[in-house]
């Protein structure tokens, strides 16, 4: 007896009754526009940032502070700028508060926001330097891990600083991370912001274990491309006006969604030299070549098919990248060419009209007026272009979930974070965040396993199993790949068929997932596509679950778990309850309620045990035709 | 025995590396090698080059450029890229 499951989505491609778009580009032409018009819609809007430094932190750390490098670091600055104003594009310059005390930087970015039309902004990145720690007495220089006070003070001790050289205050900011409560102070002090970076995107756990200890890179759970932000908890994107903090925001880079989920976030994005420290290069007799740069800047335009024609791209390397001595590996004339070639293909995409350089303060415009309701979702069905799989993701975000659905994996939800909870979590000196920013996961794949597990293990993932005469198949194990529908409430994404055959059954499924914009309610349909002759086989839709923002579980203690009439308290003894009408998890750490309902026969949830601390929601339905169609429906629980 | 310094260029593990970790070598020179103060490797410059050009074997699309992302359910179409071409 076979129990065996197979990928047969070849014979069906191109068959789908949604639409297929193609996008053809050649290697040596730039590349046709995703939607074929020349609409502003359709350009990739370019965000360059340069700051200059004069205590740049490699200096501080990487060269221990041996050699004055403050003519190097403006060196480097300049360097940058002359690339881009080269190539015809405009950049944001983001002032640093050691750059405020240097009369030559304030009199270079006035002339190059007159002669090119570059934005003058504010970084609170560039903190440390002699006038900041002899104020302030620490080595602290991340933003959102001072304590409230101390950020109010550092806030208007720049934006006061930078009033006093320029005469205006910013309409842009920025650090790797911002949290609510700094964006707040900001904007209700010095309305004049519009934008800010605000995030690095799916940094976390990965780019700590990386950077072999790097305290401030706990940050992820939030999007990838730009969103306005909420007044409650950064990561969030704004629900209402009402939840609207004021300013745009913009990830720290824009970055492979699949390789920075995977892997190590610093490889995988529009910075070249985070490319050369992922050695994602090869030596060839013209010199140092780099094409997944140039395919990751083509995804992220492809992406504008997803978004109603919108499409970004954000690069913002710091001067420490581009040091004279070197660095990953790389000399200083490889450091310098990638940073030439990068914005030679920028420029050459603006020539095409494929790309409209932007300053951040008309980013936040452009964005606003292209984005009009608070309810519009952001998504990305995103192909590996680097390690040569056929993988594919399927990311959505909007103001109540983040998710990540893994074609490779039959469209397990592999990420779930649970915006609409709008977790209140401050950060910070007197918090109980004092460094780590991350959003919490209901799943995480990744961090916390998925299907394959460990001994008695259980990991966060979010699956369908079907079984048949005593043998089950997850669809875990079914590779497909799938196509997009946007719909008028909403988005669909529909799998290729896959084949499970179990005890000489062939059962061909297919799953369709929809995700209702801005309710925090998912779909998933399985349906049935072949006659099974009468037999009937039993699926059970299911989500394993967690909390928290690392590898390790928090306490679960204090978690409901429901089912039908019946619920209990979680104690890690492995119990369940079920019943007819949905299941539920409530967890009070998180703010957050799950619900998972459908037309299924019976629903259950259980607890996990110490040596596996998840909770299961499921959902089981016996059928012989159609199949069986789930939600998900994530709410704030106060 | 003289303290390490860093080396001619800032070389990272290669076996570290291989798990995601940049961790930055040393260089001794009185052995004439690098080595790692995490894990136990240790080599000259030739071997480090050497590990580096393996790692990138994981990066099956290295030489490749996209010319045409396809429908929706297809992987992307490539072609061997170019050099000096974007």
């Amino acid at each position: 007896m076979k129990n065996s499951v197979c990928y047969d989505k070849a014979e069906n491609r191109g068959k789908g009754h949604f639409l297929c778009f193609f996008w053809k580009i050649s290697p040596s032409k730039v590349p046709e526009n995703v939607l074929g018009g020349t609409s502003v819609e359709s350009k990739l809007a370019l965000n360059i940032i340069h700051r200059p430094e004069l205590s740049p932190e490699y200096a501080e750390r990487a060269l221990g502070g041996k050699r004055d490098v403050r003519d190097e670091s403006l060196d480097i600055f300049l360097f940058q700028q002359e690339c881009a104003h080269n190539e015809g594009l405009k950049t944001t310059i983001q002032i640093t508060y050691a750059s405020l005390f240097s009369d030559k930087i304030v009199e270079i970015a006035k002339e190059h926001h007159e002669k090119f039309g570059d934005e003058i902004g504010l970084s609170l990145l560039g903190l440390p330097c002699k006038q900041f720690k002899e104020k302030y007495k620490t080595e602290d220089f991340c933003i959102w891990m001072f304590d409230e006070e101390r950020k109010k003070q550092i806030v208007d001790d720049c934006f006061g600083l930078f009033f006093e050289k320029f005469g205006f205050y910013p309409e842009s900011t920025g650090s790797y991370f911002l949290d609510a409560f700094t964006i707040n102070y900001i904007k209700q002090k010095y309305p004049s912001v519009k934008c800010a970076v605000a995030t690095c995107w799916e940094e976390g756990p990965k780019a700590y274990h990386t950077c072999n200890n790097s305290w401030y890179t706990f940050m992820d759970g939030g999007p990838w491309n730009p969103w306005i932000p909420s007044k409650v908890n950064s990561h969030c994107p704004a629900s209402s006006e009402e939840d609207d903090c004021g300013i745009v925001a913009i990830p720290h880079l824009s970055r492979d969604l699949m390789a920075c989920f995977d892997g190590n976030g610093s490889n995988f994005g529009t910075h070249p030299q985070n490319v050369l420290r992922g050695m994602i290069y090869y030596e060839d007799e013209k010199g140092t070549e780099y094409p997944y740069l140039y395919n990751l800047i083509d995804e992220y335009r492809h992406l504008a098919k997803y978004n109603n024609g919108f499409s970004y791209n954000m690069m913002f390397v710091g001067p420490g990248w581009l040091n004279k001595a070197g660095r990953w590996e790389s000399p200083y004339s490889r450091l310098a060419k990638s940073y030439k070639d990068v914005m030679k293909y920028y420029g050459k995409l603006k020539k095409a009209g494929r790309c409209v350089d932007m300053t951040m303060s008309e980013l936040a415009d452009y964005y606003r007026e292209t984005h009009p309701n608070y309810h519009r979702a952001e998504c990305a069905l995103w192909k590996d272009i680097l390690y040569g799989s056929d993988k594919e993701y399927f990311w959505y975000a909007d103001p109540a979930l983040r998710c990540c659905l893994d074609f490779n994996q039959g469209g397990a939800m592999i990420d779930l974070r649970p915006y609409v909870a709008r977790v209140a979590q401050k950060t910070g000196i007197g918090t109980e965040n004092v460094y780590d920013a991350s959003y919490p996961y209901l799943i995480q794949a990744n961090y916390r396993a998925g299907y394959f597990t460990h001994y008695a293990g259980a990991g966060t993932v979010k699956s369908c199993k079907i079984s048949y005469h005593g043998q089950t198949a997850d669809l875990c194990l079914c590779r497909t790949m799938a196509t997009f529908r946007k719909t008028e409430d909403g988005m669909e994404i529909v799998t290729d068929p896959v084949t499970v055959t179990l005890d000489g059954l062939k059962i061909v499924l297919r799953s369709v997932f929809f995700f209702e914009e801005g309710t925090g309610k998912a779909l998933t349909r399985r349906e049935i596509l072949n006659d099974l002759c009468g037999e009937e086989v039993t699926f059970e839709e299911y989500m394993t679950g967690g909390f928290g923002t690392t590898e390790y579980q928090p306490d679960m203690t204090g978690i409901r778990l429901g089912a039908g009439e019946a619920s209990m308290a979680f104690s890690y003894h492995g119990r369940s309850v079920s019943g007819m009408d949905g299941a539920f998890a409530l967890i009070p750490q998180i703010s957050t309620r799950i619900e998972m309902g459908g037309d299924a026969d019976e629903f259950s949830a259980e607890e996990g045990i110490a040596f596996s601390p998840v909770y299961h929601l499921r959902a089981r339905k016996k059928t012989s035709k159609g199949g069986i169609e789930t939600w998900l429906k994530l709410q704030r629980a106060d | 025995m003289a303290q390490a310094t860093k080396g001619r260029l800032n070389y990272r593990c290669p076996l570290c590396f291989k798990r995601d970790i940049d961790m930055d070598m040393f260089f001794d020179e009185e052995k004439g090698e690098y080595y790692c103060l995490r894990c136990c490797f240790r080599g000259s410059e030739e071997e480090v080059l050497r590990l580096n050009e393996q790692y990138k074997e994981k990066y099956g699309r290295l030489r490749e450029r996209v010319v045409d992302f396809g429908a929706d359910n297809e992987p992307p179409k490539f072609e061997k890229h170019k050099a000096g071409e974007q």
